[in-house]
Formats: structure tokens, sequence, C-alpha cells
């Protein structure tokens, strides 16, 4: 992991992709970034989510219900 | 009565009441906004959220309550103001919302060690009782995980 201190008001570069400190608190950063419409920019937790949403729905199945079915029934 | 085809149980009547809609959709099934939440005798307490629009498309959830009892749901404003929440005063789960976690469970997929299914306690499931509009509120800094194993209940006392 590259590892690097900004101040407030210091970008970097990443890919076509620049990122701007804009503010930066005890417990969090405010970032501003500047990237080609085809860099996909997304919070960590949502592209998780969107995985785990696809995952839930392909493993949606009789046997996924059966084996909750075993586990609440004791 | 309108009619639903589940991926699961068939042609379905359903009442208005079942209707839910979800204005942002759900990561990854943006464009699918309107869902049908069904209960079955025998199954519970396992949900399901079935898509009005596409019959494959239905997801299994687990009431957050009945994986840690003990789970706390915090709102932000924009939450709250999304499902239409009325501002300052704290939704109780089961009465003003339903707060339920989509189930992963296909080996190698998404399931714990063992075959273990898990829930998505970081992003659950909330939609608004008193008016059925829904969304997943996601998480950064949760406690809960993304792959909370679904264990019985059972299965942490002593025997």
């Amino acid at each position: 992991m590259l590892i690097m201190w900004r101040r407030a008001g210091e970008s970097f570069i990443a890919g076509d992709a620049e990122i701007l400190v804009l503010d930066a608190r005890a417990d969090r950063v405010k970032l501003g970034i500047t990237a080609p419409e085809s860099c996909v920019i997304v919070r960590r937790e949502a592209r998780i989510t969107e995985q785990q949403n696809i995952s839930a729905a392909l493993s949606a199945d009789a046997s996924t219900i059966e084996t909750l079915l075993r586990r609440f029934s004791g | 009565m309108p009619n639903v085809q589940t991926r699961f149980f068939g042609d379905l009547e359903y009442e208005s009441e079942a209707l839910f809609r979800f204005p942002s959709g759900l990561p990854g099934f943006e464009d699918r906004r309107n869902f049908v939440f069904l209960k079955k005798p025998g199954l519970e307490p396992m949900m399901f959220l079935q898509s009005l629009d596409t019959r494959s498309l239905c997801f299994i959830l687990l009431p957050v309550r009945a994986i840690d009892e003990n789970f706390q749901l915090e709102l932000t404003h924009d939450e709250v103001r999304e499902i239409g929440l009325p501002a300052g005063r704290t939704p109780v789960i089961g009465e003003d919302i339903l707060c339920a976690a989509l189930i992963c469970a296909s080996e190698g997929i998404c399931a714990g060690e063992g075959d273990v299914p898990t829930a998505n306690l970081m992003a659950p499931v909330v939609v608004n009782l008193h008016n059925n509009i829904g969304m997943q509120v996601i998480r950064a800094e949760s406690s809960y995980s993304h792959r909370h194993p679904v264990l019985p209940a059972e299965a942490h006392s002593p025997c």
C-alpha cells in the first residue's frame, strides 16, 4: 500500500483521476475527485453491497430456503 | 386483486398493503423499484422480496432481530427523509419500520465457512410501514458485517 501525507488543499493523481483534499478533520476528510466519465467512482461500502445483492439474488433458491428452514426450526 | 408472478410460489394475488416502492432501487438493481413482500406459513421468520417486474428476481431476507436480537439501527436525516419518516423521532422496528437483511447462501459465491448462509447486516433493507417506501441503508463505519453467519438462536445457548 502506498502511503502519503496530504494537507487540505493538496492533491494527488491516480491514473487519470486527481483527488484533492478539500478539508481534513479529526474523524473524516472531504475529498474532491476530478476524473474522466469512464472512471467509475463509488464508495467502498456501496460496491460491497452491490456485489452482495447480486450474489444474494443468484443464490436465492429452494435449497437456500431449505437450509434456512433447518436452521430456524432447530 | 392484482397478480404477481413469483420465483418460488407461482402466480399470487397480493393486497396493496404488500406492495413496496424503493425509489432508488437496490444497489445492483437500481431500475427495479416495485417489490412485494411475501411471508409464507411454515417458512417464517424468512421473508421474500419479490420484484413485481422481474419474476426471477426474489431476495430472501431475515428480520435483523431474528439474526441479532440486539441489532441497533441509526438512520441519517437524509435516510429518514427518503422513506418519509417523521423527523426527530426514533422509528421503532416492527411498528414504524421493517428492518431485514438480505441472505446469501450458495457455496462458493458468498456463504460463510461450512456453507453457512450469511446476512448483510451492514446494509439492511428498511421500509416505512406507514407509507410502504423502502431503501437499502448502507453503513460505512458499521460494526455489523456484510457477511454475518446466520446461526440459529439455539446455537448460542449453553445447551
